[in-house]
């Protein structure tokens, strides 16, 4: 008797534990609109087809920059390295979110065999919805599966470590090393680089154009006179992101200002309420469904905020600050809306 | 052992007087110094106003952050270093053994447990009161099991509840990891957990006083209700039962009260390794080992421990450090001298 209650509830904690594999996550009211529509907005960084396509032919050697950004001394790290291809890439498999959302637009579909699982969530995804939809979706750590695809070349990027690369090395399947994503710049020159290695030049070049525009667009809906506007993101545990992060290239893209940046954060660090008061943002956004909004605007300290005062403090979902590929400036409409909401 | 009379040393006066300096100092410094700067005199004024003893003007801004910000840090800063080093004195008392800490018998490992679970669901974003709460319930739930484990026709045997101690310990710490694995899927949910298992009182409010004040307060009033019988126990269970302690009782009361604290503790501060390992060990090198005076002295310089790693991590460092691994850092070092100076006086096996 005493065995079997035993048995029990080491068995309803193991399930407990195990059930836990989706956290329970409140939703919450919708933002402002955004100065552009957010769906014609994402089919157009959806879909890039450019006229000239090609320009060199098979097999050919791409010669290229590999950046990578070193958090510990916030400095960024160039190489120069040369990827030899055989063939027009066919079968290709993208390890990371956004290097699966620069390939959707820029390349045929089809050639696209496998994504990772984080592709197919859309909290992690833009492209979720579409990706859920294809039949080949991988765990990041399923070598074994990836290989079975038998694809021609494999977009890794600098966490997809390097037993998995040498898995693929071992199964002669080639693999091709991304760097630095997290800026806009860093995006564009990602996304040339990645028409370079596929044959789709023009596309990438087209999807580039795109982005540029859109900006653009973008842009010219921001008021002048309200540019500028001070705004901090507020994470969980209390961190915030600094000059290298993706939150400070989507503030510099509608022209917002990085608290955080601002007060000589490098990639993140960890503040308490003090300092946030003294820092005193016009805006703060924290995550959706953290409870970080009700516990910001419930804090006696904070009510001296003059973001809590005015009531700008905004919860975000998680994706728009994720991103990192043609879709931060998804992102940078979406806070657009709440960085500039009187003035649009 | 010394009768009630001669309880008060001039050894144990001055340890108290020391102690009680270092207290009230670095509860000064905690309230007096942030990134937001107040003149001395207005924190002053601030805490006057605040128990009635000013009525003067003053800046509403630096009133609310002296009282709202960094007093409730500094109390559950205080109340969290107390609860462990008094609750480590009671384990080490109870097991007989200098190497137990608050977490020996897995109550450390369960409350983590209970945190996290409350974190990776989600349900923290809840309520602030939801993970202390969790963490709380879980180190009940912990003892609960070691206790059933350990017992056998009504006789809890303490080498089988140090046993179950470790196997629990090895249990929850398996699973944590297992939920932080969970966890690393979404980043920012990864850096809150690891961030709370290396002990962290940031943006700690009067809600988590709240929270650890009634753990303290009963965990020690129980502790001191049975200090009398903890010293018996210590001389031998044969030594109590003919002193008329009823061992049973009393031994379980102790771990109780003990976990309560150390739950409470670990509630609101996070994993702070050390203190209860290290506090009373060093105020028994000083006082010995009557724990009418050693939990009392041990709790205010486990106090003293956190109040000053808290304030070293917030106004020194200007990197992420953590409460729990300053502690470590500064306990495994000195402890290791310990265990060198004093290698000559244990047991050989």
């Amino acid at each position: 008797m005493m065995k079997k209650r035993w048995a029990l509830l080491v068995t309803g904690m193991i399930l407990l534990v195990a059930a836990c594999d989706k956290p329970v996550r409140e939703r919450s009211a919708g933002p402002p609109a955004p100065p552009l529509d957010m769906e014609p907005l994402k089919k157009a960084l959806s879909y890039a087809r450019g006229e000239t396509q090609e320009e060199q032919g098979w097999p050919r050697t791409i010669d290229y920059t590999y950046r990578t950004y070193d958090f510990r001394t916030d400095t960024f790290r160039e190489e120069k390295r040369a990827f030899e291809i055989e063939r027009r890439p066919v079968r290709m498999v993208p390890h990371a979110v956004g290097v699966a959302e620069i390939l959707w637009a820029i390349c045929p579909r089809e050639r696209l065999i496998a994504f990772n699982d984080l592709s197919a969530d859309p909290e992690f995804c833009v492209l979720a919805e579409e990706i859920q939809k294809r039949d080949r979706i991988f765990r990041t750590k399923q070598t074994e599966l990836i290989i079975a695809y038998e694809p021609d070349l494999v977009f890794t990027v600098f966490y997809s470590g390097e037993e998995f690369k040498e898995k693929l090395v071992q199964a002669k399947i080639p693999y091709f090393d991304l760097g630095h994503f997290g800026t806009i710049e860093s995006i564009r020159s990602q996304t040339l680089l990645l028409g370079r290695v596929i044959g789709e030049e023009g596309n990438a070049r087209a999807l580039v154009a795109s982005m540029d525009e859109k900006i653009k667009e973008l842009k010219a809906k921001i008021p002048e006179d309200r540019s500028g506007v001070r705004a901090l993101y507020y994470d969980e545990g209390g961190y915030v992101p600094g000059r290298s992060s993706n939150f400070n290239s989507i503030c510099e893209i509608v022209g917002a200002r990085n608290v955080g940046a601002e007060q000589g954060i490098k990639s993140w660090s960890q503040i308490d309420y003090e300092t946030l008061l003294k820092w005193d943002p016009e805006i703060i956004l924290v995550p959706k469904g953290s409870g970080l909004k009700e516990q910001v605007e419930a804090n006696p300290m904070l009510a001296h905020a003059a973001a809590v005062k005015a009531g700008k403090v905004f919860s975000v979902p998680g994706i728009y600050l994720r991103v990192t590929s043609q879709y931060m400036i998804l992102s940078a409409n979406y806070l657009a809306a709440i960085f500039y909401e009187e003035g649009i | 052992m010394k009768g009630p009379s001669s309880l008060v040393g001039r050894k144990e006066t001055a340890l108290f007087g020391i102690l009680l300096f270092l207290v009230l100092l670095g509860g000064f410094l905690a309230v007096s110094y942030g990134s937001w700067l107040i003149e001395k005199q207005d924190v002053l004024q601030i805490l006057l106003a605040k128990w009635g003893l000013y009525d003067g003007p003053m800046d509403k801004v630096e009133s609310t952050i002296v009282w709202d910000g960094r007093m409730p840090r500094l109390l559950a800063a205080f109340l969290v270093g107390f609860s462990l080093a008094a609750a480590g004195a009671v384990m080490q008392g109870v097991f007989k053994n200098p190497m137990a800490s608050p977490g020996v018998i897995g109550i450390s490992s369960g409350a983590a447990l209970g945190a996290v679970i409350a974190l990776y669901l989600g349900l923290a974003a809840k309520s602030l009161f939801v993970l202390p709460l969790s963490a709380i319930l879980f180190s009940l739930v912990t003892l609960a099991m070691v206790f059933i484990i350990a017992t056998s026709r009504g006789q809890t045997s303490i080498s089988t509840l140090l046993l179950a101690g470790i196997a629990l310990n090895l249990i929850f710490g398996a699973m944590t990891s297992f939920v932080i694995t969970l966890s690393t899927r979404e980043f920012d949910v990864g850096r809150v957990i690891v961030t709370w298992l290396m002990g962290d009182l940031n943006n700690r409010s009067w809600e988590h006083v709240q929270i650890v004040l009634p753990t303290t307060v009963l965990g020690l009033t129980a502790t001191l209700f049975f200090v009398k019988d903890l010293n018996i126990l210590m001389t031998g269970e044969e030594t109590a039962t003919n002193l008329g302690v009823n061992i049973r009782l009393a031994r379980n009361m102790l771990l109780l009260a003990s976990s309560v604290t150390t739950g409470g503790a670990i509630a609101v501060s996070g994993v702070i390794g050390f203190v209860g390992l290290l506090a009373p060990h060093m105020v028994r090198g000083l006082i010995g080992p009557d724990n009418r005076k050693l939990i009392p002295l041990a709790g205010l310089l486990g106090a003293v421990f956190v109040i000053y790693a808290d304030l070293f991590v917030r106004l020194v460092v200007q990197v992420d450090l953590k409460i729990g691994i300053l502690t470590s850092l500064m306990g495994g070092p000195f402890f290791l001298y310990l265990i060198i100076r004093y290698r000559n006086r244990f047991e050989y096996l």
